[in-house]
């Protein structure tokens, strides 16, 4: 399998306040995979993603999309961030929201318009949150939220897809309804890297595995490297999953 | 009314609206303090370009005492920054440093000019049309009136331009810096555009009022929408509300012209924080009450759907079995009857057909809890709504 590189990451280390969280990270992600990051909490995984996405800035080494600096890339990927970043409070709908996913194709200064509304509307389609289009956003359901969020990936149309935890409170309707979008896009040739905390459900949603605990542990195909052995290492205890279903 | 009581008005009603809009952006970004830090902060910035320049209206001086509001923003953040204390405390360190400072520089030099702190805090509306702008011999009227005017323009033109850069830099930074539009130049921009405002507005009507002008119309909106646009305009509309209230108000009653916009600020805000339709404290209560209500109905509902025996139904025994006072009883069997969900006969309670369909979608609701179609059912039953 010659795959193409998706996003390619070297020796990223990575300080909030000069203690290093993520250290010396080297990282393929192949292009078409469906990928978790598995770690334990404060593993470092949001932070490698918002470094990937260069919200951050890393002290050291690289990051590349497709072979060209995330800078010039950036309408490629899209961005789903963990929960409780933004503020619910803020005086906007789902819909509102949903079309923020646009912007960034839009550029500076160009404003939204029906096109963009009409995007926007059909990925709250696709998400099942229609319905709820005109709701202020901290009126809805933990879940719900996350949908929209989806939903305002999806409108970016990106070829590379980062999301963390978006699995995170939600029920068992809704993580399935998630799953098969993110299945879906990964059918389409779309790359897709989720932040995963549910270890069991590891080898029946996704092909690809990294283990991260600021350090990589190892990265590859769920099959191959998914074991007690990877796990151990990762979460320091002594750990065991039944992945013979 | 005569020009120099309309001009009082026209110079109030500009610095409201140029107030109103960076305003709110920061209620937005809770960051109310720091237009407090500026106000006061850039008083040594004033004092200095005032030295320099001898003229309290130059653009030079509005330029240095912005880079001090910019300076002051820079210093909260670093303070913060270590970790060591957090943001209200930084404010609360930087600008009394920066303000003493500027104080002790016009108490210094107090023979020479004519600046005092006085003047400064709480500025003087009502002088505000004697200093006026003379351009080759003609008065095109008060000079703060076309100070004023000139950054509401660049602020208006700002906020068109960049209206979709500064919601998403606002409302979700991650996205805003990973689609490519930095949280960082917003954030200074609008940093930029407050200290501007704050030293533009400053000389006409002080730093107090220019504090009040920034915040209170924003709150008061934010209780009110849930549009962005909606609040800036609401926004705007309760800053130049009160900025003419006040003004008329300070007249019949010859009181302070700040004093009397400041005032009619907050009590327009806790008018709204009281009737507010939504999160206005009284709505939220009948709110409460309501719902408290509707989930006994739906209780009593329930028990009517399980108990078939007329026992079980009999409007005494209800009152005793679900344990409830007999005014409650009474306004839940009010509500039911209303509502054509039950029909009582010989002190018999049933359900109809529609209270049996309802009980059955909101069990199937409650349970789980996920369910486009019931957004029909929340117009007519409070219990769904939020
Ligand atoms: N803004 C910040 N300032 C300082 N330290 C931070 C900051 N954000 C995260 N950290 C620290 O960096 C480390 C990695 O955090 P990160 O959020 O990347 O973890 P994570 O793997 O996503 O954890 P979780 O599973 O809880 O989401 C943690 O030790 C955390 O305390
Ligand atoms: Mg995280």
């Amino acid at each position: 399998m010659n795959k193409k590189i998706a996003v390619q990451v070297d020796d990223l280390t990575v300080a909030y306040n000069y203690k290093p969280v993520l250290w010396d990270i080297d990282l393929e992600i192949p292009e078409g995979v469906l990928m978790a990051i598995v770690g334990p909490n404060g593993a470092g995984k949001s932070t490698l993603i918002k470094s990937i996405l260069g919200i951050l800035k890393p002290i050291a080494g690289s990051v590349s999309v497709y072979g060209k600096p995330y800078k010039k890339q950036r309408h490629l990927v899209a961005y789903v961030p963990q929960k409780g970043s933004v503020d619910w409070d803020f005086p906007t709908t789902a819909l509102d929201v949903v079309m923020m996913g646009t912007y960034g194709s839009l550029g500076w200064i160009k404003r939204p318009g029906q096109k963009e509304k009409k995007l926007a509307l059909e990925a709250l389609e696709k998400v099942g949150m229609l319905a709820f289009k005109n709701r202020q956003i901290s009126q809805l359901s933990g879940g719900q939220q996350q949908r929209i969020f989806l939903a305002r990936a999806l409108v970016q149309n990106a070829a590379i897809y980062f999301m963390d935890e978006p699995f995170q409170g939600v029920d068992a309707t809704t993580e399935i309804a998630i799953i098969n979008i993110l299945k879906e896009l990964r059918k389409a040739g779309k790359t897709v890297i989720v932040v995963h905390h549910d270890l069991q459900t590891v080898p029946e949603y996704f092909d690809w595995v990294t283990f991260l605990n600021v350090k990589k542990i190892a990265t590859g195909p769920v099959k191959d490297i998914f074991n007690d052995d990877n796990l151990t290492k990762t979460y320091g205890i002594n750990y065991k999953v039944s992945i013979q279903e | 009314m005569n020009s120099a009581q309309l001009e009082i008005q026209i110079i109030a009603s500009l610095v409201a609206i140029a107030c109103a809009i960076p305003g709110t952006f920061l209620v937005l970004r809770k960051m109310a303090m720091i237009s407090d830090a500026i106000s006061h902060s850039i008083l040594p910035g004033i004092v200095i370009g005032f030295f320099i320049t001898q003229d309290l209206n130059s653009p030079f001086l509005i330029l240095l005492a912005a880079i001090t509001g910019i300076i002051t923003v820079i210093l909260v953040e670093h303070i913060q920054k270590t970790g060591l204390v957090k943001e209200d405390t930084a404010i609360g360190l930087v600008f009394p440093a920066l303000f003493s400072i500027g104080v002790i520089l016009i108490a210094k030099n107090a023979n020479d000019i004519h600046l005092d702190v006085d003047a400064v805090l709480l500025g003087e509306l009502a002088f505000a049309p004697f200093d006026r702008l003379i351009i080759s011999g003609i008065d095109i009227g008060p000079k703060s009136m076309w100070i004023i005017g000139s950054i509401l323009t660049i602020t208006i033109g700002l906020l068109i331009a960049f209206f979709k850069e500064l919601k998403v830099s606002t409302f979700d930074v991650g996205l805003s810096a990973s689609l490519g539009f930095s949280p960082a130049i917003m954030h200074y921009s609008l940093m930029t555009i407050s200290s501007i405002t704050t030293v533009g507005a400053f000389d006409a009507v002080g730093a107090i009022l220019v504090v009040a002008l920034m915040i209170a119309p924003a709150a008061t909106a934010y209780l009110l929408t849930t549009d962005l646009k909606k609040m800036l305009g609401l926004a705007i509309f309760f800053g130049v509300f009160s900025a003419i209230s006040g003004y008329w108000i300070a007249h019949w009653l010859d009181a302070s012209i700040a004093g009397s916009i400041t005032t009619m600020l907050g009590l327009i805000f806790l008018m709204v924080y009281l009737f507010a339709p939504n999160k206005g404290i009284i709505a939220v209560f009948y709110r409460e009450k309501q719902q408290r209500t509707e989930v006994s109905l739906l209780t009593f509902l329930l028990h009517l759907k399980n108990h078939n025996e007329e026992s079980e139904r009999h409007v005494n025994h209800l009152n005793e079995h679900i344990n409830w006072q007999k005014v409650r009883s009474r306004s839940v069997l009010d509500l039911a009857l209303k509502n054509n969900m039950i029909t009582i006969k010989n002190n018999i309670v049933s359900l109809t057909k529609k209270g049996d369909d309802f009980t059955t979608q909101a069990i199937d609701y409650i349970i789980t809890n996920e369910n486009a179609q019931i957004e029909d059912m929340k117009e007519d039953f409070f219990l769904f709504r939020g």
